[in-house]
């Protein structure tokens, strides 16, 4: 019993239960359903901070609560206290596309489901055992099937829903079967219990093993959006409600690589594999940064250029996974994620605001922003500078911390290539920034009202990235 | 296990799952699947695991199964019958599964050899349901729980999508 009150992933989902009680007992407003979620979730995060679960409460070799674990567990947290809030600005444009008897109807859902996905990310990023890691991954995607779908009124959130349904239900099948595998010939589900095996497998087994590895990371490819796995990216992130699209670019993206960095770890301990596995990330690193960064040079959605943008960004983050090599390839990962998280939520952010007033989401409804809302524009410039990787904000650090492992584990073609595409970057992030500053407004364009509360998270968000880029030890301290 | 057993009814499962892909009729399709599973389920038996066989045939033939076909004829599915073949899409289908049949005959056959004796899957002096049981929920405990919390989203999330008019 102490087990299910100590360990954090149970107190997510017991806050998610009790919200889920006081939603049907809720006739009025529904929005402070998601105020109580945001401050359990900050207690929480707070909590997280002092000792917890105390050594072997879990059968051993299922439960990891190592720095990194830690990180992420803080990281999933935040980035549901950002999606929860995110979502009760996008209440009103949520609630037109909903079939409601009455109004208010289907809010406390939305509002409650990111909270189980948040537990699910915790336990995955957790998790040390191929049971638990596909069991925590379904939570995670379940509550994403329903979440992508749930504006059913608008036919492309359903249509998102329809394709992340087909193609997260085909990627689960390559998971499973891969990992059946990888269990068949050592024996264990445990990676802990695959690391001590793995040595004794005879080398004529090699090519099954690396055969199961094969398509776990198929399946982990279709989760953080690489190249060539990454076909539903744009369509589901531009139907998907707003705050759904910020939670599945940022949880899930860092949930897939803390997964494929656990998960290849055991096998990189045996010479045959490890120069295999590298090789296939190099592969798979080239190519993401390749078509992420090309393919957003035309776009004209905003929501499909932060699509594109959430590609191009994964194949950073594969240079920094097939630099393994190196010592701070790990932390560079996770700073770089940590970093991706603030700037990503910051652009969203913007981004519900001004969709919910112009109604579109498209680069031309942000023309002349400068002059409508400078609070949003600001915090937008910054958001764009420190994705493109401007000096001084933490988007640039991530990427150095990435080159500087790729340098040391000698993956010099990747360095060049992603020197290269950083460059694509700058124009089209710049050019959000032009049609913010240097479009004229249109006539009839409203002012955008903002929030004291939205105020409060960009001056937030704003400061983090810019006193992260300068200052980073104690977020890299966190991750050592 | 008889080899004959096994190759009568790996050949039934595999015959039937390729039903499920090729015939037209979804209600036709549904009733290949459950026949998969039985031949599935006798696989099963085959291989002494004799509750995970039953249960098998309990609940994806019996109870899964036929909630899909009261689903599939009640939505009286039409489309799917005068739906012409779209060649690319089968060009380029039928490329990614040949290479992936390709690449799984390659690596069976570059195997040392499946032929060495193994130790039976169950022990006769500990029942199966026991070891089930115990597997569930002793060994993998929390990710039981876990599906709890699962199947919690899974009925909120089937609500949230389904119900014609939210209250």
């Amino acid at each position: 019993m102490t087990a299910f009150l100590l360990s954090p992933e149970f107190r997510v989902v017991f806050l998610g239960i009790f919200l889920l009680m006081l939603d049907s007992f809720t006739k009025t407003d529904k929005r402070y359903i998601a105020w109580a979620g945001i401050v359990g979730l900050v207690i929480l995060f707070g909590f997280s901070f002092f000792p917890g679960l105390p050594e072997g409460v879990f059968p051993p070799g299922f439960y990891l609560s190592d720095p990194t674990a830690l990180f992420f567990k803080r990281f999933m947290l935040l980035s549901t206290i950002l999606t929860l809030a995110l979502a009760l600005d996008y209440s009103k444009v949520y609630q037109e596309y909903i079939p409601a008897g009455r109004p208010g109807a289907g809010l406390g859902e939305f509002y409650i489901l990111p909270i189980f996905a948040c537990a699910g990310f915790m336990w995955l990023v957790s998790a040390a055992d191929f049971i638990m890691i596909f069991v925590s991954l379904e939570l995670v995607t379940m509550c994403f099937y329903v979440l992508v779908a749930s504006m059913r009124k608008n036919l492309l959130s359903l249509e998102a829903g329809v394709k992340y349904l087909i193609l997260g239900a085909l990627s689960t099948g390559f998971l499973v079967y891969g990992i059946t595998w990888v269990i068949g010939l050592t024996g264990h589900t445990s990676l802990d219990g695959i690391r001590e095996v793995l040595p004794i497998v005879p080398q004529g087994y090699q090519v099954a093993l690396m055969f199961g590895l094969g398509l776990i990371l198929v399946a982990v490819g279709f989760k953080v959006a690489a190249v060539p796995f990454q076909f539903w990216v744009p369509d589901v992130y531009q139907g998907a409600p707003t705050p759904v699209t910020a939670y599945l670019s940022v949880a899930s993206k860092a949930a897939g690589f803390v997964v494929l960095m656990r998960v290849i770890e055991p096998f990189l301990t045996v010479p045959g594999l490890e120069q295999k596995i590298v090789t296939v990330l190099t592969v798979l690193a080239a190519l993401t940064l390749l078509y992420g960064n090309l393919a957003a040079l035309p776009q004209t959605n905003f929501k499909r250029l932060l699509a594109y943008s959430s590609i191009a960004h994964a194949g950073y983050l594969l240079v920094g996974v097939a630099s393994v090599g190196a010592e701070a390839s790990g932390p560079a990962v996770g700073f770089y994620l940590g970093g991706y998280l603030l700037m990503t939520f910051l652009a969203f952010l913007v981004l519900v605001h001004v969709g919910r007033v112009t109604g579109g989401d498209d680069i031309s409804d942000f023309n002349g922003l400068g002059r409508r809302s400078p609070v949003l524009a600001l915090g937008l410039l910054i958001a764009m500078l420190s994705l493109a990787g401007l000096p001084f904000t933490i988007g640039f650090l991530g990427k150095f911390l990435i080159f500087e492992a790729a340098m040391q584990s000698h993956q010099y073609l990747l360095v060049v290539l992603g020197a290269v595409t950083v460059a694509c970057g700058f124009y089209y992030y710049l050019k959000v920034v032009r049609a913010m500053y240097w479009q004229p407004v249109v006539a009839e364009a409203p002012a955008i009202p903002v929030p004291v509360f939205t105020r409060f998270l960009i001056a937030l968000l704003s400061a983090a990235i810019i006193i992260f880029g300068i200052y980073p030890q104690p977020l890299l301290a966190m991750l050592r | 296990m008889p080899l004959v057993l096994f190759w009568i009814f790996a050949i039934l499962m595999l015959a039937f799952g390729l039903g499920v892909v090729f015939l037209r009729n979804p209600v036709s399709s549904a009733l290949s699947l459950v026949m998969s599973f039985v031949a599935l389920a006798a696989l099963f038996i085959t291989l002494d695991a004799f509750f995970i066989g039953v249960i098998q045939i309990l609940v994806y033939a019996g109870a899964v199964m036929v909630l899909f076909l009261f689903i599939i004829m009640l939505l009286d599915l039409r489309g799917e019958e005068t739906r012409r073949l779209n060649l690319a899409a089968w060009t380029g289908g039928g490329l990614v599964v040949a290479g992936f049949v390709g690449l799984l005959f390659k690596v069976v056959s570059t195997q040392p050899g499946f032929d060495f004796p193994k130790p039976p899957i169950s022990r006769p002096e500990i029942s199966d349901v026991a070891l089930v049981g115990w597997t569930l929920f002793y060994k993998f405990n929390l990710p039981f729980q876990i599906i709890g919390v699962l199947l919690l989203v899974a009925t909120i999330g089937v609500v949230l999508l389904s119900k014609k008019e939210l209250k």
